[in-house]
């Protein structure tokens, strides 16, 4: 039952019918069956009468000949003969017919194959018996007869022949038994196949209903059920396809505004393009004059390398003299003691040493003056050796700053160039930027297009859930009758 | 440059100019009477001592240290011929003796002894009246009975007799303590 209620409605439709038909054919095939049983046991019945019918029709030819031969033996009289002619042709004939009848039933062929001999032994004896009384008289005919030869052959053809006769009897009568069992089976056959086709119908009808009626009424009550559900989602459909419809609307104004910025973007980076083009013609100038003043800060810097060599030349020259000033400081002072050493002597010489004191004065005096230059000189000197220590210092410093400003060039010329690689590069990406923002542009307009086609479908949308609505209304109407149909105590 | 050398020139020109004209000038009798001294620092003290007590004024002297009880004396150095005690002033003068051989030393004209100082500063020419009576301790004032007031500094002009004096009487002291 559970494998019947899997079916489908198509299924059982033809399981069912297919079931009634088929006992329908079967019972038309069995009734097909008896009734060619039948004819055919008919045909055969025939057939059997007719082998009757030749036997006694051959029987009757020999009658007719032996009663031609006795009306002519007696009266000799050719007329009675007729008969005689008539039976010979017919005999032959019969003969010629039971040999074609009976040719399916050897036994039958068999006897008919013994019958021919004493038919022919008979037709001879009665042939002698006329031609004799033809040629010789009654007597001599009457002589042959009353040998009773034509007896004993008459007798063997009775014999064989009422044998034969029997047989076709037999067969006939079985034939007969047959042909009433068949129409027994027949009948049987008939009247209960029709009971069973009937009820067998009747069962098939009555659980192809039921189970329609239920699986309909379900699937019925499911159709208007989702109906129902339908129809919320027809109207939510029709909502949510007018807030799409109204949303496209607000997303094509906005690509409308995303065109036209696309379309600034674009002009933007043309003109960046063309800024950042002038700008790498510009790198590209800058790019010579920073060789330029690579060149420059390094001529810089072998010329402050010479200038260090020559303050450090100047600064041993400067203790080379700070050397010779100290002989010359030294000399003043020895001069200066020696000039008080004159004095002194001067004095002790008394008024002869007057004069000599005066010139031990003026060489102390000259002593005193060269120290004080001396002095002077060293002070001098050292601001010298000062100086120059302070130019050295800040010579290798500006050396130093040198070197740091040509690394920090070197790095600067590096930028340079790696800022003109970028600005080629930057070049590169504007116009790859106004390229892309010009089929940006050209993508935002097929967006709008398609948006706008999305709209149209979005109203479309809506028009068609309308019309969803409505159908899926329609739909519960229908269901509801249905289901009145089918199950109507559901459907109140 | 140009400035400094035409400068430089000035000088040597003027110094020519005074030595010729010191020469050329009239010897100067009768003029105010002057006193010449020589400026030296003991220890970081200005100090003058009076030409005229000076026999000779020498630097660079090998003094051969000798052991000696006293402190002052550093040791001995000849000069012209003779061999002369070397007293440090520094000690003299009651301040901490001296290390290592001052590198100026002065004889005295009174007697064969030589003073070693710190530093020679130069001669000094002034008048008699920059030259005033000491008024410090007693001590001192032995030594330097007078101060002169010089272009840089008011020095106590030290009297190399009274000094000598003051040695010769240490030793005669020390001398009649070492005897039995």
């Amino acid at each position: 039952m559970s494998i019947f209620s899997n079916w489908t409605v198509g299924r059982r439709l033809v399981a069912g019918f297919g079931l009634s038909a088929l006992t329908v054919v079967l019972i038309a095939v069995v009734s097909y069956r008896n009734a060619y049983l039948l004819i055919e046991n008919d045909a055969w019945v025939a057939h059997s009468h007719e082998v009757r019918t030749k036997l006694a029709d051959l029987l009757s030819g020999l009658k007719d000949t032996e009663t031609g031969q006795r009306g002519y033996v007696l009266t000799g009289d050719e007329i009675y003969l007729a008969p005689y002619q008539s039976g010979l042709a017919a005999i032959q004939t019969t003969l010629a017919d039971l040999r074609k009848v009976v040719s399916d039933n050897p036994d039958q062929s068999r006897r008919l194959a013994k019958l021919t001999q004493p038919i022919d032994d008979k037709l001879a004896e009665l042939k002698q018996t006329i031609d004799l009384r033809r040629a010789e008289g009654f007597d001599a005919a009457l002589k042959v007869v009353l040998t009773n030869a034509g007896k004993a052959y008459m007798d063997q053809v009775r014999a064989i022949v009422a044998e034969a006769d029997q047989t076709e009897q037999d067969l006939l009568k079985r034939r007969t038994e047959e042909a009433r069992a068949s129409a027994d089976m027949t009948q049987m056959i008939i009247i209960w196949g029709g009971l069973i086709g009937m009820v067998t119908v009747c069962a098939i009808g009555w659980l192809i209903t039921r189970s329609l009626s239920e699986q309909i009424g379900a699937a019925v009550g499911q159709v208007r059920s989702s109906s129902t559900e339908l129809q919320s989602a027809a109207n939510q459909q029709a909502s949510g396809a007018k807030e799409q419809a109204t949303a496209m609307t607000e997303i094509s104004t906005t690509i409308n505004e995303l065109l036209a910025s696309s379309r600034q973007i674009a002009e933007s980076a043309q003109r960046v393009a063309h800024n950042a083009e002038a700008t790498a013609n510009a790198a590209r100038a800058g790019h010579g004059t920073v060789d330029m003043t690579q060149e420059s800060i390094s001529s810089i810097r072998r010329q402050v390398d010479q200038i260090v060599s020559h303050m450090l030349e100047l600064g041993k020259k400067s203790q080379e003299i700070g050397a010779v000033l100290d002989i010359v400081s030294e000399l003043a002072e020895q001069t200066n003691i020696l000039a008080i050493n004159a004095t002194i002597e001067a004095a002790g010489a008394g008024e002869a040493g007057k004069r000599f004191a005066v010139v031990a004065e003026e060489i102390r005096n000259l002593a005193d003056r060269v120290g004080g230059s001396t002095k002077e000189v060293r002070v001098l000197i050292e601001d010298v050796r000062s100086a120059v220590n302070t130019t050295v210092m800040a010579t290798e410093t500006g050396s130093k700053a040198v070197d740091a400003g040509s690394r920090q060039f070197g790095d600067l010329a590096s930028a340079f160039k790696q800022i003109a690689g970028l600005v080629a590069t930057t070049t590169d990406a504007a116009r790859e930027i106004e390229l892309s923002t010009k089929q940006q542009s050209t993508a935002v307009e097929q967006v709008n297009v398609a948006v706008a086609n999305v709209t149209q479908a979005s109203m479309e949308t809506e028009t068609s859930a309308g019309q969803t609505l409505q159908t899926v209304s329609q739909m519960a109407v229908l269901s509801k009758d249905l289901l009145r149909i089918i199950k109507p105590h559901m459907a109140a | 440059m140009t400035g400094a050398s035409s400068q430089l020139a000035l000088r040597v020109a003027e110094l020519r100019a005074a030595f010729d004209r010191a020469f050329a000038a009239p010897v100067r009798t009768g003029a105010a009477v002057r006193h010449d001294l020589l400026a030296i620092r003991v220890d970081a003290e200005p100090c003058a001592i009076r030409l005229s007590e000076v026999g000779g004024l020498f630097a660079d002297r090998r003094v051969t240290p000798i052991p000696a009880s006293d402190a002052a004396l550093i040791g001995i150095a000849g000069f012209r011929g003779a061999i002369v005690p070397v007293y440090g002033l520094r000690a003299v003068l009651g301040q901490a003796p001296h290390q290592e051989v001052p590198r100026w030393l002065v004889t005295a004209v009174t007697a064969p002894v030589a003073l070693a100082f710190d530093l020679f500063e130069g001669h000094l020419r002034v008048p008699a009246d920059a030259i005033l009576p000491q008024q410090s301790p007693e001590r001192l004032r032995s030594y330097a009975p007078e101060f002169v007031r010089s272009a840089d500094a008011v020095r106590p002009v030290l009297h190399l007799p009274s000094i000598i004096a003051a040695l010769e009487n240490a030793r005669t002291v020390f001398s009649m303590r070492s005897e039995p």
